[in-house]
């Protein structure tokens, strides 16, 4: 490929925001779509994703933890990021941007996963010894009342935070989108469907991951994959893909027919620079196969996909399905963000990226950063087991704590 | 009474309410606090900035002395400068700030570029440089002297390469001087492109080939004035191109 075409201005010759700014909507995407997914099975009760609630919620928690790492990455002096919180910009979109984050962190993940897991922290750390359940005993900050009352008290008002939390992940990531397309001076960008593409795509790639994780968990902890809860999965999944695909194509139909100015820019880039990314990885791999496979295999209209399968193969498509979907995902955050610099502002030339390996922008640090939430999660999960047949209430414990509690009150 | 009634209404509050209040309570108060220690004195007081911060940048000690102030003293160079291609690039940004140099000259003296690598900083090929602003390649332009051996900073007008081919063929212009070839150009008998006189070796001029180059005016039937001499080219030295026995550049050769 030629390195340069056309004319460039002098600053756009090298590209400000490399992999780390791809990695950081890919991220959020995850959190938000995670958390949407969680929600989704407690306030319209969808018995089948039960299973996955609580893990969705840690999951959401353990990406949305190591979302801000790589803009920190990014920044120049990260130490002094704290200082947006200290003086905050009213007028600033980036800036209000960490408030929506710490909105969105602890009053609404940390308080719902709170509240869910608060009986079974107090049953767990009860009467045993050892760093876990100290860690766990700190965790329930002293809360220990287990009355019918108080576990009625941590149903409502998860269920309120839920409420509250749906509009607030649809924030959290619309505001990823809306930061792209305001920037009314990139034709690539300004868009006002840039915040629901974003919002949508979030959703379809926390499924795909949600799927994965399910699915590996169960293998690993050596249970069966449950079924229906997949197919729930695949068949949500597959909505919400229509939909996304949708929405962008009515974004590229529009861009097509306004023709503005810089269509042949971006025509250009596409044809050119874009190729393997957009036309190969997002649209052709990322979207139109899994959309097809999810059509035919996924019980979405029928009780049963248009062919019927066996659950073995079924689990299988699934998988390569949702491998397929993360890979067309994050190759929409690529498009977005290094296509967003490809071609310059006088709309006459081309410029290249080049992706470095080594140093704190390079490929190293982006892949360790998105391989971090998975350790995070790991650790999650031996502190708060998500699993069913962990809760509390599945053992005798529960017995046990109804009992005790009210006598000590 | 009063303290009784409050007691009881905060026992009404679920527990988990009151120490989520507490944790937050002390966020809150940390957030607060914080605020009081880190937020300069007098941020946001004429906009999202320290105010002082305008004070301690005028208090910063100035290093430019301007463009102007140079004139005064070096009239000779502004005015030479004035008229060249480099009219509009600043004494400072080739000697550095000057400020100081302007109160004591004889204290302070600038320092000047004389390196072959500070000129390719501005001049050096970059794609996104504007077209038409000359450019070379600092690798094959005129390689290893410093850039002003041959143009003066404060007039780099390229020199212009020599226009006569004596300057660089001076023993062949001679003997040919006093040749019969003398009244000649060279580039009768030479097409020479422009460029020979900057990179000679890279554009080497054409030399004669063959017998009917000089038969275009020696052949009997030649379309050439007719005092010019004659010979037969089928009969004359047959075998052998005219130069092997008579070197045009030369007097003697008959
Ligand atoms: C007050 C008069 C004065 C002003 C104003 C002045 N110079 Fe000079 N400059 C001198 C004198 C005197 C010398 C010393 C000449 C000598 O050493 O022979 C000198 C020498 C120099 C030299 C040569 C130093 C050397 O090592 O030989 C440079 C370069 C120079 N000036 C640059 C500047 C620049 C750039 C400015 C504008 C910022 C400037 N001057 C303003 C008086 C002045
Ligand atoms: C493009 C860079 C450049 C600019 C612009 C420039 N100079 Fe120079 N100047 C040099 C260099 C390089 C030398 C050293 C020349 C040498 O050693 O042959 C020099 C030498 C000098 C000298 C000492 C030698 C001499 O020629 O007398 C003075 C004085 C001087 N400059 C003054 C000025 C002044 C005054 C200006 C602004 C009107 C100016 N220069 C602008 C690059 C520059
Ligand atoms: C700060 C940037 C800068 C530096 C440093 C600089 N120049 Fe220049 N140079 C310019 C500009 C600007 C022009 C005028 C270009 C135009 O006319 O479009 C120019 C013009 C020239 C030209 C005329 C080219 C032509 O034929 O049009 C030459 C030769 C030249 N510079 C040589 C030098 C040398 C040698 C040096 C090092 C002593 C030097 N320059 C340092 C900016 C610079
Ligand atoms: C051996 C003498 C010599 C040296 C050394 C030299 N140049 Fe040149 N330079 C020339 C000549 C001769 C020309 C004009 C020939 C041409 O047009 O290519 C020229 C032309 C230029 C031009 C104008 C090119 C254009 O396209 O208009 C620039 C700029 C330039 N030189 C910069 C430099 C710089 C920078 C250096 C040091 C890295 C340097 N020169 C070193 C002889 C020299
Ligand atoms: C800047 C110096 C310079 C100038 C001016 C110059 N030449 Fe040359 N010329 C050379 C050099 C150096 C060579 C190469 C000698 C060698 O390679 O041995 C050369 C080689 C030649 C050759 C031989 C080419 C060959 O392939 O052997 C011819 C013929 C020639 N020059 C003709 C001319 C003519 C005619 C002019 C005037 C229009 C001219 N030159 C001007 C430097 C110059
Ligand atoms: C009448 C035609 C003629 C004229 C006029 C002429 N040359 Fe030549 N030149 C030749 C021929 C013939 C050769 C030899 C070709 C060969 O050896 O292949 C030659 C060879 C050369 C060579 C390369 C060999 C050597 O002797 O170094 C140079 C350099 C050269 N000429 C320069 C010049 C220059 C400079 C002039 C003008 C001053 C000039 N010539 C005028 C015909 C001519
Ligand atoms: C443009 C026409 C022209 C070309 C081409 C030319 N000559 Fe000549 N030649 C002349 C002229 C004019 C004279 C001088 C006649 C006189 O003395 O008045 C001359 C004289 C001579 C003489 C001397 C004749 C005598 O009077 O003794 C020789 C030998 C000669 N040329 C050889 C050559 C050779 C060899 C070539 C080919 C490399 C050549 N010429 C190409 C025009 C030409
Ligand atoms: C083998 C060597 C040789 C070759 C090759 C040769 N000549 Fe000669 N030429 C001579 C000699 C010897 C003379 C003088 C004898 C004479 O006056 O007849 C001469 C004489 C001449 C004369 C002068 C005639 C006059 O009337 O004064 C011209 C003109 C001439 N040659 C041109 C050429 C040309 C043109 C060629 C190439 C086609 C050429 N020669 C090739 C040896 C050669």
């Amino acid at each position: 490929m030629r390195p340069m075409q056309g004319y460039v201005y002098p600053n756009e010759f090298e590209l400000h925001w490399g992999l780390l700014i791809v990695v950081y909507p890919y991220l959020t995407g995850l959190v938000a779509g995670a958390f949407i997914l969680a929600s989704l099975a407690r306030v319209f009760n969808v018995r089948e994703v039960q299973p996955v609630y609580r893990l969705s919620l840690l999951t959401a928690l353990a990406f949305l933890i190591a979302a801000p790492l790589p803009l920190l990455a990014h920044l120049g002096r990260p130490e002094r990021a704290f200082e947006i919180f200290l003086t905050p910009n009213l007028r600033s979109a980036m800036a209000m941007f960490g408030f929506v984050y710490a909105w969105y962190l602890m009053v609404v993940l940390l308080l719902e996963i709170w509240f869910d897991y608060r009986k079974d922290l107090v049953i767990w750390s009860r009467g045993s010894t050892g760093v876990l359940s100290l860690v766990r005993r700190i965790l329930t900050l002293g809360a220990t009342d287990l009355s019918e009352g108080a576990l009625r008290f941590d149903a409502g008002a998860g269920k309120l935070i839920t409420i509250v939390g749906i509009p607030s992940a649809f924030l959290l990531h619309g505001y990823v989108g809306f930061i792209f397309g305001s920037v009314k001076a990139n034709p690539w960008w300004s868009s006002v469907l840039m915040p629901v593409v974003f919002l949508f795509s979030a959703i379809v790639s926390g499924i795909a991951l949600m799927l994965l994780i399910f699915m590996i968990s169960s293998l690993v902890r050596f249970k069966r994959v449950d079924m229906a809860c997949m197919d729930k999965l695949a068949a949500f999944l597959m909505y919400a893909l229509v939909v996304d695909f949708s929405l962008e194509m009515l974004d590229f139909t529009q861009r097509l027919y306004e023709a503005e100015e810089s269509i042949r820019i971006l025509s250009q880039m596409l044809s050119s620079r874009l190729v393997l990314s957009l036309i190969v990885l997002q649209v052709l791999v990322g979207t139109v196969l899994p959309l097809m496979s999810l059509a035919l295999v996924a019980p979405t209209v029928r009780k049963q996909g248009l062919v019927k399968v066996p659950d073995e193969l079924r689990r299988l498509i699934y998988f390569v399905v949702a491998v397929l979907i993360q890979i067309g995902i994050f190759s929409t955050r690529w498009n977005v963000v290094i296509g967003g610099q490809l071609f310059s502002k006088s709309l006459r030339g081309l410029t290249v990226y080049k992706i470095e390996l080594l140093g704190i922008e390079g490929m190293l640090t982006a892949g360790a950063i998105v391989v971090l939430p998975l350790v995070i999660l790991l650790v999650l999960v031996k502190l708060l087991p998500p699993w069913p047949d962990a809760e509390a209430g599945a053992t005798a414990g529960i017995g046990l704590g109804l009992a005790v509690s009210p006598a000590r009150r | 009474m009063a303290g009784r009634s409050a007691r009881r209404w905060v026992a009404a509050v679920p527990q988990q309410v009151r120490h989520l209040g507490a944790i937050f309570a002390l966020l809150v108060a940390g957030l607060v606090g914080a605020r009081q220690v880190l937020v300069p004195k007098t941020f946001g007081e004429r906009g999202h900035y320290r105010a002082a911060a305008v004070d301690s940048i005028v208090a910063q000690e100035i290093g430019y002395a301007g463009h102007a102030a140079c004139e005064t003293c070096h009239p000779d160079i502004a005015d030479k400068k004035g008229q060249s291609y480099h009219r509009g690039v600043a004494c400072e940004v080739c000697h550095g700030p000057q400020a100081a140099h302007v109160l004591a000259p004889m204290d302070h003296k600038p320092p000047a570029p004389r390196e072959r690598a500070y000129c390719p900083l501005c001049h050096g090929y970059n794609p996104s440089r504007p077209t038409g602003f000359p450019q070379i390649d600092p690798v094959l332009h005129n390689p290893v002297r410093p850039c002003i051996s041959c143009h003066d900073p404060h007039d780099p007008t390229p020199p212009h390469p020599p226009e006569s081919c004596a300057a660089c063929h001076g023993e062949i212009a001679r003997t040919k001087a006093i040749s019969y070839h003398a009244e000649l150009p060279c580039t009768q008998c030479h097409a020479v492109d422009r460029r020979h006189s900057v990179s000679p070796r890279q554009q080497r001029p054409s030399k004669p080939t063959t017998r009917e180059f000089c038969g275009r005016c020696h052949a009997q039937d030649a379309d050439s004035p007719p005092e010019i001499p004659r010979v037969d080219l089928a009969s004359h030295g047959p075998g052998y191109v005219c130069w092997q026995c008579h070197y045009p550049h030369h007097p003697e050769a008959r």
